[in-house]
Parts: C-alpha cells; structure tokens; sequence
C-alpha cells in the first residue's frame, strides 16, 4: 500500500548512528503529523468561516450582517494562505531538529525569497 | 443557484487538482471565465486560492499516509521559487505569446507520450523508492518556476512528469509531493494580487467551500486509483493546458485572426 512508501527510506539522514536511529524515525513521524495537522487545521477553520460567511447571506441583509461576512470572509482568506507558510516553516523546523539542515536552509531560503518577491510585486 | 453552481464547480476542481497534483487552477479558470462569464483577471486570483485551498487540504491527507516526499518538495520548492522570481523579472524582455506556444508544444508532447507509450514502461515501486537525476529535477523546476510566473500556469503539469519521468518517481508520490509544493507559490501568488485588492471574496466564498470538499474526496480516492487511470487523467488535463497555451499563443501573435 502507498501508505508505506517512500518515507521509509527518507525517514534517516545519512550517517546516522544506528542506535539514534529508532528516536528519530519516530519523531520524523511525529513532526510529519504536525504538518497534516496544520494544514488540515487551516483548511477546516478556514473553510468553516467560508461555509459561515455564506450562511450569512442568506439572513436578512443589514449593516451588521454585511461588516460580519466582510470580516468572516477576510479572516478566513488570510489564515488559508497562512497556512502553507506555516507548514513550511514546520517542516524546516522539524527537519532541522533532526540535524538535516540543508531543508532547513531549503525552507528558509524558499520564505525569503517568496517574501522579496511579494514585497516587490512579483508574481512567484 | 449560482453559489452552489460555483462550490459544485469548486468541487470539480478541487477532485481534479488533489488526484493529479496540479492544484485546480487549469481546470478552474476556464470553467469561471466560459462557464460563468467572470472576468480573467478575477478568475485567475480566484482559481489561485482555490489552488492554495486543494493544496491545503490534499497535502494534509498525503502527510498523513506518508505519500508526499516532504525533503523532495523543499528542495524543489527553493528551485521554482528562484525560477519564479527570474520569470517575473524576465517578463518584460520575452514574449509570453511565443512561451505560450513552446510550453503548449511541449505539454502536448507529455500528454501524448503519457496516452501511447506511458503504460508501458514500469513504474517504479512506491515502496523504498529513491529520487534520481537531481540535476534535472532542479534545472526543470526552475524553468516550471519561471513558466508558472510567465504564463500563469502553475507549476504541477510540468513538476508531476518531471519527477515521475525525470526522476523516477512513483506517480503517486510525485503527484502527492506536487499537490504539498503548489499551496506555497499559490499563496505567494494570491498574496500579491491581495496587495493590489483583485481578489473577490465573494467570488472565492463558495469556491473554497467547493474545492475543500472535493479536495478531500481527491485526497481520499488518490491511493485507491489504479495509476494508470491518473496518468490518463494527467494527459487529458495535459491536452486541456496544451489548448489554453495555444490560445494564449494564438491571441498573441495572431490577435488581428482571433478577433
């Protein structure tokens, strides 16, 4: 089954002592939860506060009603695109706390660069 | 009825995007703009949060059942960003049209080698599997990167065949680990276009609440399909960005013809 793949055998850094070996692999599990823990999170809150602020529409239309779909809606876009931030920054984390830092750098470099291109203007 | 005509769309595309790793978006805008007459410069903000959605909620699946090659994806993700950022910066010196028409020669060439002689050749096992060929896969990210911001196509339909051909993938992991890397450049993407306010909220509302749902159902069947179906799949979708690129090439060069 898919399930099994290939992180069994990405789940070690090479020149890994064996006796590290088992602590290891289970926090890589453990962080890689995190990871679908946080995505799943964002995508659910966010799209929870879409689905709400659709609901709303359908009440009678008012000020209030309107500034709390407005608010609803705009929350909800900007935790769904801090999401994949997020779980970028986890991952480099998680793979650093195991001493493959070269994806820590990889993560690292990838935020900075998408920072100055947004900051810029860019489309990245 | 057109908000659930648009989450039933959302739907659509967040299923397509979450079993081929290609985000939505190829579906997605010409569905909003033929479909229901919205403008492409909303479109395509919108079908890029879809993307970011579909990404969200495939990849958390795919994390989950270890089918996302967490280490490939970052190291991918560095090269499409810079290509990214150079394809921005080089758009002022190229012609998209011509890109368009190159990129379209090329996704036609992929779909058509995926349609007759893709299966035939061995998959490899999606157990105990190494990527291979580095080089190109990070040569090939950088030109997915700067084609993705040159003509607005995402990265997925040219990082799936890379890694599952190139680099001796298993599909499913490529298109697991492509669906991981597209939630971040989309995010980037959106995010400049918030900056510049031409992101419709309302129009995103039920799109999202589509693309979640059909996202997760993707996530859900993605290990179940047999691979051969997705690939077809892949191809057909292939053929659709061949199409959309030839058009853009088209209009390009040609406007005086497609008017």
């Amino acid at each position: 089954m898919d399930k099994a793949n290939a992180v069994a055998v990405e789940a070690e850094a090479p020149g890994a002592a064996p006796a590290q070996r088992p602590a290891r692999i289970g926090r890589s599990v453990a962080g890689e939860r995190w990871v679908a823990r946080v995505l799943r999170g964002g995508a659910l809150i966010s799209g929870a506060m879409f689905l709400g602020s659709l609901a709303l529409e359908a009440l009678p239309q008012s000020q209030s009603v309107h500034v709390a779909i407005d608010a609803l809606r705009k929350s909800a876009a900007s935790l769904l695109l801090v999401t994949p931030v997020a779980r970028l920054v986890l991952s480099g984390a998680m793979l650093g706390l195991r001493g493959e830092w070269r994806y820590t750098l990889a993560a690292a470099g990838v935020l900075a660069l998408l920072a100055l291109a947004v900051s810029a203007g860019l489309h990245a | 009825m057109t908000v659930l005509l648009l989450i039933a769309a959302g739907g659509f595309g967040g299923l397509t995007g979450a079993l081929l790793g290609i985000g939505g978006g190829v579906v997605l805008v010409p569905l909003l703009v033929l479909g229901f007459g919205v403008p492409l410069e909303e479109a395509v903000p919108a079908s890029l949060m879809c993307v970011v959605a579909s990404s969200c909620a495939a990849a958390a699946s795919y994390v989950d059942n270890r089918l996302s090659d967490i280490r490939l994806g970052l190291t991918l993700e560095l090269a499409t960003v810079i290509g990214a950022i150079i394809g921005g910066l080089a758009a002022a010196y190229l012609a998209p049209a011509m890109v368009a028409v190159v990129f379209g020669l090329f996704t036609l060439y992929v779909a058509l080698q995926i349609l007759v002689v893709g299966s035939r050749g061995r998959e490899p096992v999606a157990t105990g599997y190494v990527p291979t060929n580095y080089p190109l896969g990070i040569s090939g990210s950088l030109v997915a990167g700067g084609l993705s911001a040159l003509l607005g196509v995402g990265g997925g339909p040219l990082k799936v065949p890379l890694m599952s051909y190139g680099m001796r993938v298993p599909f499913k992991v490529a298109s697991a680990t492509s669906n991981l890397m597209i939630g971040i450049t989309g995010a980037a993407s959106v995010a400049s276009y918030a900056w510049r306010g031409h992101v419709k909220l309302q129009l995103v509302s039920p799109l999202v609440v589509g693309v979640l749902a059909g996202a997760y159902l993707g996530s859900q069947l993605m290990p179940r399909v047999p691979t051969a179906v997705l690939k077809r799949l892949f191809a057909i979708v292939l053929l659709l960005v061949a199409v959309q690129m030839f058009w853009k090439g088209g209009e390009g060069l040609w406007p005086s013809v497609w008017k």
